[in-house]
């Protein structure tokens, strides 16, 4: 399954967390196997798989939101006041903490180009949105994690 | 002229067409600021693909690759890791697959050969491949059928996966000719992961050797009255 590592990888920049990416991506594996008669041989399996882990991602996020207004999941109640661990301070990273400070759509918008290496009009594909639009949300969101980065870069 | 934010990122990219790109070009070379930023792209870029590089090289979590029917993708010795599973029998699957995955053990391993043409699907798996069709097979057939298509020499030929192999089939004169498969003599070290039940990768290869889309259930259906011929 060649596709895997890279799906790995997108998943962990959607979900701001490398744990919550292989959720996503497993969840993302299950789904296209369920699914697997609605792939048309002669389109790319990759943007295919792509775009039902952005969109699995996008109805997860509203989830949490609306979980997230009643009360705290589980796993955020249980890391308050705690850290200092191994795993956090990679974690913490500096782009980790840029990428998430991006709303979704910038995010995806710059993982998909800028890390995954398809075109604008691919990534417009797989998020189903205009080609321009895409090109905006994709300078809004490196423009912010320029400032963010600031000389750094 | 000026140059847009979104047209210079797009430059940046190499995303931009002629003959926006050559007129991009020339602002660039003539203007430092211009060129500073388009090097703050390319190194943001270079940052970020750092960045998730350690993901993609990473082995894969076992829950991960669980669900396609493969082990982890490592390479190593394909016969160690068959006599691993023929020893241990994979306990976690064994109460649904276990039986089937014993029964295509002992074929692949026991079965004398001479009995199979080289190059040919046993009997067993040859049985699934003339009866299953993609929409009304068991969900717990020891061979999946994963699609049908004709080749572009008008074959039929379909894609399978099983415990042991996953692979793809054109029906000729002699039989089932396996066209793409994970036979561990395929590749010198016994690269496992082409053996593993890795349908996404077998897709792809269908996807290759398909001279049109895939068939529909009638299609198929028809196909198999008419003997895959």
């Amino acid at each position: 399954m060649a596709l895997l590592p890279r799906l790995r990888r997108f998943a962990a920049g959607l979900a701001h967390d490398a744990a919550d990416g292989d959720d996503l991506c497993q969840s993302t594996v299950m789904r296209a196997l369920e699914k697997r008669e609605l792939w048309q041989p002669g389109t790319r399996l990759d943007s295919w798989m792509y775009r039902m882990m952005r969109n699995m991602w996008v109805d997860e996020s509203r989830a949490r939101t609306r979980r997230g207004e009643t009360f705290v999941g589980e796993e955020p109640g249980l890391s308050v006041g705690v850290s200092g661990g191994q795993e956090e301070a990679v974690s913490l990273g500096v782009i980790d903490r840029g990428l998430r400070t991006l709303p979704d759509e910038q995010r995806e918008a710059v993982l998909l180009v800028m890390v995954e290496g398809y075109s604008y009009k691919e990534a417009a594909g797989i998020v189903g949105c205009p080609v321009g639009t895409l090109n905006s949300r994709l300078v809004r969101g490196r423009d912010a994690l320029l400032t963010w980065l600031g000389d750094g870069v | 002229m000026s140059v847009t934010r979104e047209e210079l990122a797009a430059f940046a990219d190499g995303q931009l067409d002629d003959p926006r790109r050559s007129e991009v070009a020339a602002a660039v070379a003539a203007d430092a600021a211009l060129a500073a930023e388009v090097e703050r792209h390319q190194r943001l870029k270079d940052k970020l693909t750092a960045h998730f590089a350690p993901i993609l090289t990473a082995p894969v979590p076992e829950h991960l690759t669980a669900p396609l029917g493969g082990a982890a993708p490592k390479v190593v010795d394909f016969t160690a890791v068959r006599q691993r599973r023929a020893a241990r029998r994979i306990p976690r699957w064994s109460w649904v697959v276990g039986p089937a995955l014993a029964a295509s053990l002992a074929l692949a391993v026991f079965l004398p050969r001479g009995e199979v043409q080289e190059g040919y699907a046993n009997p067993q798996l040859a049985s699934a491949l003339d009866d299953q069709l993609v929409a009304s097979q068991a969900s717990t057939a020891p061979t999946h059928i994963l699609l049908s298509f004709r080749s572009g020499d008008g074959q039929f030929c379909r894609a399978f996966s099983d415990h042991v192999q996953s692979g793809i089939a054109c029906k000729d004169a002699t039989g089932w000719q396996l066209q793409a498969s994970g036979a561990p003599s395929d590749t010198q070290q016994g690269d496992y992961r082409m053996a593993g039940s890795s349908a996404a990768k077998i897709m792809v290869e269908a996807q290759e050797m398909a001279g049109g889309p895939a068939l529909t259930a009638e299609e198929e259906q028809a196909a198999r009255a008419a003997g895959w011929r």
